[in-house]
């Protein structure tokens, strides 16, 4: 067991952990030249494309190191945005230490601060490498001193490196051996292993990764998993180099996978304790929860026949991320649909665009919103996740919003900028820190606030330069009201959102203007209302087309009219029909278009 | 009108409907921005007898398609046919009803462009046995023929219509309206000078943008907004009708007695072979109906014809596309069509369309009474939502 590692990687998006990765799989021979595609431990389309890492990975390496010795790292990649928080406490807490990788040229930023501080309360080492040293902009004593600064761990003899480059790499895997210590574990004590990540495998079904924190698993072990009392027959047992590798047997201190013919994922969620049915460990490891919906958002098809085609997708999709939740929902605007629960913003745009992309999906998603917890003049209390459910405001004692504690990492130069956007989300400051020439600003803010546009908002504001990481803070009472838009004079469901009352006149009149742009004149004249209650607090019309027509049709061309025809006709049916009005797709993400007043 | 019963070989069509012959002079001396006709400027001149020449070898190698079915009307449109002399024009009738059965009522239709008028000239295609003209003033404003590109002024605009008066007397005049700049005013000023002369027949564009024309790269920047071109519209739509003018397709007015048989031939389905470059045919037989096209460019058509294949390309209208087809031209008729026609045209049963027929009329575009399908008033202004209606999805 002394010559086990198990680590991970911690480093903000496009820092280069995933190059990272691959140079040690390189280095240790864990594939051929040929085996490699770019950033191989990234496997989904997506995962590539925008450079983050959604589902954990591991590659078992075996690494003969300057004394002589060959040791078995084992990597375990980590996800690295703040939707998948959980997975990433999961993650590191498989781990004794975290290679810890800052850009060399950009410095810290708030998802790794957040994710290192995970790992020390984890008690898990975090050993600092400056990547990217070979970029002329690289300021490697200026980020050693941030690191210190900000993180609190010494940084002076932080490995130099460039994982583009190949620079460097045998000092940080001497350095993790050096600093990382061994894991410990009884491998006579009960059975328990954690479960790091699980997914779905067409062929064998469900493939756990696990840590073995004690004991040892093989082949035709009878399991348990502790916290759903799920029972099975463990399968196979293997690793990954990244390729899979089937062993007799996965003993305390070693991180690889578990088959036993599961077929859904449910039942074997991350971060619970598997032991053994003959001889059952006493107590299950800390730290397991049921990972909750933070951001829901309604998902319809756009043409009405493709309702069976999202269900099926969606289905195959949780097959292997248990974190999404959904359940059919109508709404009289859109139709046959889903009301979908998502673990943040990041976790929607990625399951949308793998419908679009990997199911061929026509979309169209209603503005995502926030949880609301309400409590009733009976005393109940009761959760609304969807603003159109919202009940009379008779019989509502008070409407409690989720708040968030943000913590916003960036520049000097963008903190006027950034404060005022805060502000204008309803934002109160808790504390503001200056960490050499960074500034971490922490925000007690309106979640509903931050899933509308308040992440782009601050890239913008800051040039890109600002990074937030935020967590759940508590419910708590506000001024809240339905804000309903009419489209002559039909409530259109899918657009009611909660707001502040406070900005509820401008939203409104905001949101009915924004409409009016989006959409296009028909044959009669439309009006767009925003209401709260029976109150219109906007109005604008959208006037009548006055004709369509073509002016000549002879004996010619007819192919090219029909084609005209046909392509009028095909814009028409990407839209969704209110009552007699067309609405396009876009309309009903209108108000997150909306500035701020 | 002669009728062939052929419903024992079509077991849909009951009989062939009327035939027209539609000739395509392709030379303009410009190209104007916003045409996207086949036409081309005839730098070079051209080989006028030729070109006659290839026209009759043309139609002779139509005949078989429609052997024995005589000929309604002619129209010769372009291009500017103008261009061609009168010994040309008297050629190629000769050759023509050498050829066919032409009806002795025939309507002989063609298009001239002032610019090319000359009184002798107009003498002699009436004598030829043209009867019908249709000019393409398109304004009597200079400053809009400027913007137009024509080639012609006001001044020509009126002697052109002067000269024509003087030899026929079945005249039309095109206009087009919402011109870069233009006020209703202006557009009506341009009616007004039209009805001033005793014209049977006018036409009103609205100036529209076509794909791959100049305008359409460099589009105008004044075009009167959509507001403003449907007043227009309106007032010239009034003022037609005050002037006895019957309204009876999309852009067409007429006096009673006066609609152009031949394009009504058009927007009844009726059968036209199409001779000439880029020119388009639509022939019905026991086997459907059948569209094709002649090669477009002019050297392209004369090499095509000299080797017998002057057909660039023929496709059977499938059984699905014909509803749409009859009624994209049916349905631009204001008076609509007897609710006959459209099987005798397409051999297929009105119930095919019963739904989008209903669906039309709820949605208050379509109109049915006594035996007559017509568009309502709100289906003539949104004649494309209501022809989407009969749109085959395939589904």
């Amino acid at each position: 067991m002394k010559h086990i590692r198990n680590f991970s990687i911690i480093a903000h998006i496009d820092h280069g952990k995933s190059t990272l990765a691959d140079r040690f799989i390189q280095f240790c021979g864990g594939l051929d030249l040929r085996e490699m595609s770019a950033q191989v431990l990234d496997s989904m389309d997506i995962e590539k494309e925008r450079g983050i890492t959604i589902k954990a990975q591991t590659a078992a390496l075996h690494y003969k190191a300057r004394d002589g010795e060959v040791y078995n790292l084992n990597l375990i990649d980590t996800p690295g945005h703040v939707d998948f928080s959980y997975e990433v406490s999961r993650s590191l807490s498989a781990c004794e230490g975290a290679l810890l990788v800052v850009d060399a040229s950009q410095g810290v930023e708030a998802q790794t601060v957040a994710n290192c501080y995970t790992a020390i309360d984890l008690g898990v080492e975090v050993v600092p490498v400056l990547n990217k040293i070979d970029l002329p902009a690289a300021e490697p004593e200026r980020v050693c001193q941030e690191i210190e600064d900000i993180i609190g761990i010494e940084a002076i003899d932080a490995v130099r490196a460039s994982a583009k480059s190949g620079i460097g790499i045998e000092d940080i895997l001497e350095t993790l051996i050096a600093k990382i210590p061994p894991p410990v574990g009884d491998v006579d004590a009960p059975l328990k292993a954690l479960i790091i990540d699980s997914w779905f495998d067409n062929y064998v079904g469900v493939v756990m990764l696990v840590r073995v924190k004690d004991g040892v698993i093989k082949p035709k072990d009878k399991i348990k998993f502790m916290a759903t009392g799920a029972e099975h027959l463990c399968e196979q047992v293997g690793v990954f180099t990244p390729k899979a590798l089937q062993r007799s047997e996965l003993r305390a201190g070693e991180v690889g996978f578990i088959i036993a013919g599961i077929k859904d994922i449910k039942s074997a969620k991350v971060g619970d304790t598997i032991t053994l049915m003959k001889t059952p460990a006493a107590e299950a490891l800390p730290g397991f929860k049921e990972v909750q919906s933070q951001v829901f958002a309604g998902l319809y098809p756009v043409e009405s026949h493709d309702y069976d085609n999202l269900r099926d997708a969606l289905e195959k999709l949780q097959l292997n991320d248990a974190s999404l939740k959904y359940e059919p929902e109508v709404s009289q605007a859109l139709g046959f649909g889903f009301r979908c629960g998502f673990l943040g913003l990041l976790h929607l745009e990625i399951v949308q665009e793998r419908l679009e992309r990997e199911f061929d999906m026509d979309l169209i998603t209603t503005a995502p919103t926030v949880v609301y917890e309400l409590l009733m003049k009976d005393g109940e209390v009761i959760h609304v996740e969807n603003p159109s459910k919202l009940p009379d405001p008779a019989k509502v004692e008070e409407i409690r919003e989720p708040i968030i504690t943000a913590h916003i990492l960036l520049p000097q130069e963008y903190v006027g900028a950034v404060m005022t956007l805060c502000n204008g989300k309803r934002g109160v400051q808790r504390n503001m820190q200056y960490l050499g020439r960074q500034v971490m600003l922490t925000y007690d803010m309106p979640m509903n606030e931050v899933v509308m546009d308040f992440f782009d908002k601050l890239k913008s504001t800051s040039r890109g330069y600002a990074s937030l990481d935020y967590d759940f803070k508590e419910y708590q009472a506000s001024d809240l009201v339905k804000l309903d838009i009419l489209v002559n004079s039909e409530k259109v469901d899918a657009l009611s959102l909660i707001v502040h009352r406070q900005s509820a006149q401008f939203r409104g009149r905001a949101v009915a203007a924004k409409m009016r742009e989006l959409i296009p004149r028909q044959m009669f004249d439309i009006a767009v209302q925003a209401a709260i209650g029976a109150h219109i607090i906007a109005r604008e019309t959208i006037k009548a087309l006055r004709k369509n027509v073509l002016a000549k049709c002879y004996g010619g061309d007819i192919t090219r009219k029909k084609k005209l025809l046909e392509k009028q006709k095909a814009g028409k049916r990407r839209m969704k029909q209110v009552g007699n009005v067309e609405i396009p797709q876009e309309a009903f993400l209108a108000i997150l278009q909306v500035g701020d007043k | 009108m002669s009728v062939i019963d052929i419903s024992a070989l079509s077991g849909g069509l009951k009989e062939l409907p009327p035939l027209s012959l539609y000739i395509h002079f392709p030379w303009c001396v410009r190209k104007c921005p916003y045409c996207d006709f086949n036409s081309h400027e005839a730098k070079n001149g051209f080989d006028e007898m030729g070109y006659v020449a290839a026209l009759l070898a043309d139609l002779e190698s139509s005949l078989p398609q429609i052997w024995g079915r005589p000929v309604t009307t002619i129209f010769m449109g372009g291009g500017t046919p103008s261009l061609f002399s009168a010994a040309a024009m008297d050629a190629l009738l000769c050759g023509i009803r050498a050829r066919v059965r032409l009806h002795p009522d025939a309507e002989i239709t063609m298009e001239a462009n002032p610019g090319t008028f000359e009184s002798d000239k107009f003498k002699g295609y009436r004598a030829a046995g043209i009867n019908r003209l249709s000019i393409g003033v398109q304004s009597f404003d200079p400053a809009f023929l400027q913007g137009l590109g024509r080639i012609h002024n006001g001044d020509e605009a009126r002697r052109a219509v002067d000269i024509a008066l003087t030899h026929f007397d079945n005249v039309n005049l095109d206009l087009m309206y919402a011109l870069p700049g233009q006020t209703p005013e202006q557009a009506l000023s341009d009616i007004d000078t039209a009805l001033g002369y005793g014209i049977t027949h006018l036409s009103a564009y609205h100036l529209t943008i076509e794909p791959n024309t100049l305008f359409a790269r460099y589009t105008p920047a004044n075009l009167p907004d959509d507001e403003r071109s449907a007043d227009m519209q309106e007032a010239i739509e009034a003022r037609l009708a005050a002037a006895g003018f019957e309204h009876y397709e999309t852009s067409a007015f007429a006096r009673a007695g006066y609609q152009c048989r031949h394009n009504r031939n058009y927007w009844t389905f009726g059968d036209y072979v199409g001779i000439g470059a880029g020119a388009h045919g639509k022939i019905s037989s026991h086997a459907g109906v059948l569209r094709e096209a002649r090669y477009k460019q002019p050297a392209a058509y004369l090499k095509a014809v000299a080797a017998g294949k002057p057909v660039q390309e023929a496709h059977k209208v499938g059984r699905q596309d014909l509803p749409f087809e009859f009624m994209l031209n049916a349905l631009r008729l204001t008076g609509g069509f007897e609710e006959e026609l459209f099987a005798a045209r397409t051999g297929l049963p009105l119930v095919l369309i019963a739904r989008e027929l209903k669906q039309a009329g709820q949605d208050g575009l379509l109109e049915r009474t006594g035996g007559l399908i017509r568009p309502s008033l709100k289906g003539q202004r949104f004649l494309n939502d209501l022809l989407t209606l009969f749109l085959n999805d395939g589904d």
